[in-house]
């Protein structure tokens, strides 16, 4: 049985389509863990990404025989959760919380290469995972989608409802977040280098 | 780091080594970027803390820092183990509430619909078939259109819901049936007339229907097929060979209506002739010495006079009944008082449902005696089955609940949360739970809003009852404290629920818990309603500004100024 990341599970996704219960059982024994990680770094408690996660397996239930085998299961699979994820965020209306003003108000300035590594070479996983959750939603979001799930530009756009061209600003902006996040609140990046 | 404005303007901008290290730009951008990194030391080096800055993000995000909840590890389990049982008792349950309703409510108003001479085996049937609301094969096809509509409205829906965003999708499905619904049917020769006394004249026919709508609408003339009036005095001198459907302060049939009449409205005097049925919602209903309904007449109402003559059966809801003509058929009432006059010749059953008997003249000609129920004023207190009941509707509104709960997690938690803003839930509370039923009601009279009125108070009913649910979890979370889980929310919910219902068995003031429940639920639950159909505000991405220039060889990002 292949887990995210290995080989597809055609023959358990034929059988789960088909309606058989083992089958079922065994893609959520593979793929649980990794949706329930996904759904915990996009959500803002364990308890909604827990949630999260038996609803996205539920709405699979559903949504199999919508699966093109010709695909990448996997990604169709982060790709369920990530719509499920944002959907549950977008009605709780949280980007509201933040984004609104920080994608309108805060400029993009080049950041200092220096300080930027220097910071980058201090901060452990453990701290960037507290930073993320510090995050907007959409912001949290996008990082998620495209350096946990690796998901392309055209799916993240997909998904957070924006054109494709937009999707690198997120992504930039929601850097510039984290970094701030990391700092403390500190003027990195919002220009270290001007 | 500090540089001068020249300096930086040579660099790369931050954007252009995002796409870069992602691999988004085309291959002459990306020679570029490769090419100016070699020689430029600062970009070179914000290149690498950013591709590190991706790796360590990847890393971060990676880690297997939590171990799977048991509760989601043991999900398949103990969905499947579960689903046994609960289901079991689900359908037990339900079983139960539907039984329950069925012959508390249904059946009550089946029996005395037939006993009313309305005949029909089922509601549904008795409705769209017989009865009063019979209008002959057109109105079937009309009500068969209708539904295919709305199905084919909620398949659009569907399919355009995931497309166009839910504001838009519900509001090309509306307008899309309002297109469909107003316009009118390309072979009849439908009339439009409006104004301050909009008149069909004596010696005119009108072949097809007519809407007349003013202040007084008057038909002197002949009108061959229905007639659809709305206004503050309706007089109808001359004939109707089809049906009249109206809504205004005074109807007047002082000529010929060869098919039914539905209507709402104060008062309506028949001194003419009714063929068929007569349905009537509002104040007080007269059928003169001189007036005939060759059908039923059923009112909701105050009340009903009959001098005159009534072909089939009476049956009424309200104050009181008073009969000095001719009723072929049986009465039933349920109101205050039924007297029955010098005059009076009834040839069916009399069932009244009342606070004093009926007064009966000894002159009367009567089929059979008044059959006289006392009306109960809550004497079930002393009675032990009173408590089963009690018992059999909790647990059946608990599985309602149980049921909303499973089935909309998000919608539940929603409502529950809105009960919270009390004046909001409160006050719109009051206006959905009064104003729909009006309108479903207003619906209903007319033919194409048949079904619509009566999916409309279907809803508003479940509405009603769901509100309590809703209600009663936030009576639980206030007992057992905030819980965002869906199942200790259920848990809180029947705990609630328990207490509301005992609320409600308290005597003379337990209908105010009870509707004061129902409809700060139904309150709640219309804010909830509102703000989903409200249009999603795309994420607010930024406009202009933002924007990075697109150079000519470039798929995303660009170049800072030079």
């Amino acid at each position: 049985m292949s887990a995210p990341g290995t080989m597809e599970p055609t023959e358990v996704i034929a059988r789960a389509r088909a309606g058989d219960a083992e089958a079922w059982g065994q893609l959520y024994h593979d793929y649980a863990p990794a949706i329930f990680r996904f759904c915990r770094r996009a959500l803002p408690t364990r308890e909604d990404a827990e949630d999260a996660t038996m609803e996205v397996f539920m709405k699979l239930r559903g949504k199999l025989n919508q699966y093109d085998t010709t695909r990448s299961f996997t990604a169709w699979l982060y790709k369920v959760a990530a719509n499920h994820c944002w959907d549950s965020l977008r009605r709780r209306r949280t980007r509201q919380d933040k984004e609104t003003g920080d994608l309108e108000n805060v400029p993009l300035e080049h950041p200092d290469p220096s300080q930027l590594e220097r910071l980058i070479e201090q901060r452990t996983s453990e701290e960037v995972r507290k930073a993320l959750e510090k995050l907007g939603a959409r912001a949290r979001m996008a990082l998620v989608m495209r350096y946990y799930s690796d998901m392309s530009y055209d799916e993240i756009a997909d998904a957070l409802g924006v054109r494709r061209a937009f999707v690198g600003v997120v992504l930039l902006r929601a850097r510039h977040e984290l970094r701030q996040a990391l700092e403390g609140g500190s003027a990195l990046a919002a220009g270290g280098a001007s | 780091m500090s540089q001068t404005p020249e300096e930086k303007s040579k660099h790369l901008d931050e954007m252009t080594c995002l796409l870069y290290i992602e691999r988004q730009l085309d291959r002459a951008r990306g020679l570029e970027v490769s090419a100016h990194t070699q020689e430029c030391v600062a970009c070179r080096t914000l290149l690498r803390a950013m591709e590190r800055e991706s790796r360590l993000l990847t890393r971060a995000m990676l880690e297997e820092d939590e171990p799977l909840p048991s509760r989601l590890a043991q999900f398949q389990e103990k969905a499947r183990r579960s689903m046994q049982w609960i289901w079991g008792l689900v359908f037990g349950l339900a079983a139960t509430g539907v039984y329950a309703f069925y012959t508390q409510y249904i059946l009550l108003w089946q029996t005395q619909l037939e006993q009313a001479g309305f005949g029909g085996s089922n509601l549904l049937g008795l409705l769209i078939f017989q009865g009063t609301m019979w209008k002959g094969w057109q109105s079937v096809i009309t009500l068969l259109e209708v539904l295919a509509m709305l199905t084919l409205a909620g398949l659009g829906a569907l399919v355009f819901r995931r497309r166009i965003r839910r504001g838009s999708a519900l509001a090309l499905v509306f307008a899309g049936l309002c297109t469909v619904v107003s316009m009118p049917p390309a072979a009849s020769a439908t009339e439009f007339r409006k104004g301050q006394s909009p008149t069909v004249n004596k010696d005119e026919i009108i072949k097809g229907d007519v809407y007349l709508s003013g202040e007084r609408v008057k038909i002197e003339g002949r009108v061959e097929g229905d007639v659809f009036a709305a206004g503050k005095d309706i007089e109808i001198n001359g004939q109707v060979t089809g049906d009249v459907i109206s809504a205004g302060r005074y109807l007047q049939v002082r000529g010929t209506v060869d098919g039914n009449v539905r209507s709402a409205g104060n008062t309506a005097v028949i001194s003419g002739s009714v063929g068929k049925n007569m349905m009537w919602f509002g104040d007080v209903v007269t059928v003169e010495s001189t007036g005939k309904v060759g059908g039923s007449v059923t009112m909701f109402g105050d009340s009903l006079a009959i001098d005159g003559h009534v072909g089939r059966d009476i049956l009424f809801f309200g104050t009181g009944i008073n009969v000095n003509g001719a009723v072929e058929g049986g009465i039933r009432e349920k109101g205050h008082t039924l007297i029955i006059g010098a005059n009076a010749q009834v040839g069916g059953p009399i069932h009244f449902e009342g606070d004093k008997p009926a007064e009966v003249s000894s002159s009367a000609k009567l089929a059979s005696p008044v059959e006289f129920k006392q009306m109960e004023h809550r004497k079930e207190y002393r009675d032990s089955s009173y408590y089963i009941w009690q018992v059999i509707w909790a647990s059946a509104y608990i599985l309602f609940g149980l049921v909303l709960f499973a089935l909309m997690p998000n919608f539940s938690e929603e409502a529950v949360k809105a009960t919270e803003q009390y004046g909001a839930a409160a006050g719109l509370g009051i206006l959905v739970g009064c104003g729909l039923p009006i309108a479903a009601l207003i619906a209903c009279v007319t033919v194409v809003g048949l079904f619509i009125g009566i999916s409309t108070l279907f809803l508003w009913f479940a509405a009603l009852h769901f509100g309590q649910i809703v209600v009663a979890a936030l009576i639980g979370q206030w007992l057992m404290g905030r819980t965002q889980e869906i199942w200790p929310l259920v848990g809180r919910m029947v705990v609630g629920f328990v207490l509301l219902r005992l609320c409600t068995m308290i005597p003379h003031v337990g209908w105010v818990f009870k509707y004061g429940a129902a409809f700060w639920g139904i309150g709640a639950i219309s804010l909830v309603v509102y703000r989903r159909l409200q249009p999603v505000i795309a994420p607010g991405m930024p406009s202009g500004p933002y924007t990075p220039p697109l150079p000519p060889s470039t798929t995303m990002g660009g170049v800072q100024p030079a």
